[in-house]
């Protein structure tokens, strides 16, 4: 056998498969096969290790009674309008203060909108670590709200990061032409990221990004 | 498909379903979490099964296997939810590939052991941050094959997908991790012998 053909039989092997001798065969005389093998052996247990944080009760009961009180909910009620279960309750106004040691901006990405129209802009927020009572500050160009916060363009709440991805929802509207950068800052104890969104918001035509 | 009992028959559709339900949430979400490759989104992907799946509790009180139905159940609702945000903006705010310059990515967190524990955890979230680079469908076929144990036979027919497409995307896939995961960390302790 030649190492081409072993390797493009390589997952059919790992799978079982395949008639394993000739492959078996190959193994024993080839160092770089070999090498190839481990790795993908490798590979597939490191990824079938991975394994989710635990799923919160909390989110499970709520799940369940969401899921069976559809009708009095609401057509298809969203769990996050915004980042953090409880967001409606604990948000606030103003623009979080805190002793920030460094601050490093991500790069700048465009929005496009149209006036009037509501567009849920999505954001995630990418941590390696948990992060406990993170703030969230956002302030909004003029011209352009949150909806259900008509003519408030600073806010400000506390909320946990997850592990991995976390999203933010904003739905919004503009009342105007825009051409201006929301800002978004995230900060925990010490550190502030902030994160800037630049929104174009035509008079009239077709949305997208 | 046996008949639903009349015990279950006279009982109200919310405690049928929690019965059913609550034993396969962890199920569920660890699969959802793999599809997705993140916590909020596993959680929203979860929500939206439960939310189809309660007006089919009398179907699946008949269903004898019901793992790999709500497979099926979960893996359509992806499909759909990804095809979904296709069509609606998105922003990406990562931390970008400087991660380790990114104050808030050094923020210790309680429980923080030994530097064991932090390369094991690096480690974790070099796969996981491999996983997230592979398209849906990628990681929806290696979740449920090369994680969960489906067989492509059984995929075939669950997901009612041809079996060389499956093969392919298995195949990409793999090649992908292995080409964003190279040999190095993975040394002897990673190595399993089949």
């Amino acid at each position: 056998m030649e190492c081409h053909e072993f390797i493009s039989q390589l997952d059919d092997y790992l799978d079982g498969r395949l008639d394993e001798r000739p492959m078996r065969a190959h193994l024993n005389v080839c160092d770089d096969c070999r090498q190839q093998y481990h790795h993908a052996v490798a590979v597939q247990a490191a990824v079938r290790k991975l394994s989710p944080p635990e799923v919160h009760p909390a989110f499970v009961d709520r799940a369940i009674q969401r899921a069976t009180r559809r009708d009095a909910a609401g057509a298809h009620p969203r769990r996050r309008a915004l980042l953090g279960m409880a967001l409606a309750a604990s948000l606030v106004l103003g623009v979080a203060t805190g002793a920030y040691l460094s601050l490093r901006a991500a790069p700048v990405q465009t929005v496009a909108m149209t006036v009037e129209r509501p567009e849920t802009v999505r954001m995630v927020f990418d941590s390696v670590k948990p992060l406990r009572a993170a703030t969230l500050s956002l302030s909004l160009p003029e011209n352009v709200e949150v909806v259900g916060f008509g003519g408030v363009r600073e806010l400000s709440w506390q909320t946990d990061l997850r592990e991995g991805q976390n999203l933010l929802q904003l739905p919004l509207i503009a009342h105007g032409a825009v051409k201006d950068e929301l800002l978004a800052q995230l900060s925990h104890g010490a550190s502030t990221k902030t994160f800037r969104v630049k929104l174009e918001v035509a008079k009239s035509g077709a949305s997208g990004m | 498909m046996p008949p639903v009992s009349p015990y279950r028959r006279g009982r109200p559709a919310e405690l049928n379903f929690e019965d059913l339900i609550r034993p396969q949430v962890e199920y569920l979400y660890r699969l959802a979490w793999r599809f997705t490759g993140s916590v909020t989104d596993a959680e929203d992907l979860l929500q939206d099964v439960l939310l189809k799946l309660y007006p089919r509790t009398q179907e699946m009180l008949a269903i004898q296997k019901l793992r790999p139905w709500l497979a099926k159940v979960m893996h359509n609702q992806y499909v759909d939810t990804v095809r979904q945000r296709a069509r609606s903006p998105v922003l990406e705010l990562a931390a970008g590939g400087d991660a380790d310059e990114d104050p808030l990515d050094k923020i210790p967190t309680t429980g923080d052991g030994p530097e064991e524990n932090a390369e094991r955890s690096g480690q974790r979230d070099r796969i996981l941050a491999a996983v997230r680079q592979l398209n849906p469908e990628q990681r929806a076929i290696i979740a449920m094959h090369d994680v969960e144990g489906y067989s492509l036979e059984e995929l075939e027919k669950m997901l009612e997908t041809p079996i060389g497409t499956l093969k392919s995307r298995l195949h990409r896939g793999r090649q992908r991790l292995r080409a964003l995961l190279p040999m190095e960390p993975f040394s002897v302790g990673e190595r399993v012998k089949r």
